[in-house]
């Protein structure tokens, strides 16, 4: 692929669309793009784990652009920081917290929270209880699911077992709530 | 456009699109992007039921059954196509180049200035004022922007100063962190 018929608009012959790109698990870009992201070194980390193969290509790219690096210098700079900023990513502690809530005189109902911090859906999740418990269950508040009735033993092994990346020792056990 | 655009807070509310509606947008996106023609139906597929993801700022953004992001547009405006798919489909808009001092900035969000665009890094295809265009970059296979020309490529070349492409959509910004919606 010449540059010149690179933007020469129209479907290209002999390539199979929809195209597929790959895209970096650490910055979600295209790994090409990888290098202006201000994380490059965890980007490095993520490609060199994952797709060993690219991750040879762009160590051979950057050795080629070190040894240019010096006419690089000599190419006026644009001024301006321009640097993209990274968001900050909400590392609170990842753990989901079960506690029962008592509902009535006898019955009671089962709280979990910090579901989202695992990135699940909790719409789905609450889905998930009710059919595994045969009993309502619902998405209450911003990262909260009450499932109705007491089956807090029971979400000790089955949440491991649909999530595996929740592991058992990541689950607190609150306890008995007051109303 | 979507610098501070927040999936949680953007969102006002999500519509189930007729079918009437379905068409006439089917028959602007072919009128917009002939070359779409022979794609379309693997875009958009008549059985389809397309959505329409009603954000802040008047921006409304279609998507499919399946909730992926298909194309976006602010007002009235033109629909454009957010990058996920443009890289599945990287044929279908008119691509500017820029040089590789740009890049950062336009991966920071900035609008693309008229020098980027014609130093010798970079290239342009001949477009009018008010086009569509994907964002390319000097060295790279993939676009990183979607934008709108504010000035027709003769006078970029003219003027060579201020802002020649509106950055409507890029990486990273906060259409591209949002997730399908269900």
């Amino acid at each position: 692929m010449t540059e010149d018929s690179r933007l020469i608009m129209g479907p290209k012959e002999g390539v199979n669309y929809p195209m597929q790109v790959i895209y970096c698990g650490n910055c979600s870009m295209p790994i090409e793009y990888c290098e202006y992201y201000p994380e490059y070194d965890k980007c490095k980390q993520w490609l060199e784990k994952n797709l060993p193969s690219e991750f040879e290509k762009v160590k051979i790219g950057d050795e080629s652009s070190e040894a240019t690096g010096e006419e690089e210098k000599k190419r006026q700079k644009r001024g301006g920081k321009g640097m993209i900023k990274t968001k900050k990513k909400e590392d609170g502690p990842k753990q989901v917290c079960i506690s029962r809530a008592p509902r009535g005189k006898k019955k009671s109902v089962t709280v979990v929270t910090g579901m989202s911090s695992f990135n699940i859906d909790l719409k789905v999740a609450a889905k998930f209880f009710g059919t595994k418990f045969a009993c309502g269950s619902s998405v209450t508040g911003d990262d909260e699911i009450v499932i109705q009735g007491d089956v807090k033993d029971d979400l000790f092994d089955i949440i491991p077992e649909k999530w595996p990346e929740i592991d058992e020792d990541l689950i607190e056990d609150l306890g008995d709530q007051k109303r | 456009m979507f610098k501070k655009f927040d999936e949680k807070e953007g969102v006002s509310g999500i519509l189930q699109l007729k079918s009437s509606v379905q068409k006439g947008i089917r028959s602007k996106l072919l009128e917009q992007y002939p070359h779409l023609e022979g794609y379309i139906d693997a875009i958009l597929p008549k059985k389809d039921n397309l959505r329409i993801v009603k954000c802040h700022d008047h921006i409304e953004i279609i998507v499919n059954t399946g909730g992926d992001l298909l194309f976006f547009r602010q007002r009235e405006g033109l629909w454009m196509p957010t990058l996920r798919l443009f890289h599945k489909y990287p044929f279908f808009l008119p691509m500017q180049q820029v040089d590789k001092g740009a890049i950062r900035f336009v991966l920071s969000g900035a609008n693309i200035m008229c020098p980027g665009l014609t130093s010798p890094g970079a290239k342009m295809t001949d477009v009018p004022k008010g086009t569509v265009v994907a964002i390319m970059a000097e060295g790279k296979q993939h676009a990183l922007s979607i934008g709108i020309t504010t000035l027709s490529t003769d006078d970029i070349a003219k003027v060579n100063k201020g802002v020649g492409v509106e950055n409507c959509h890029y990486l990273n910004d906060g259409l591209w962190h949002m997730k399908p919606v269900k």
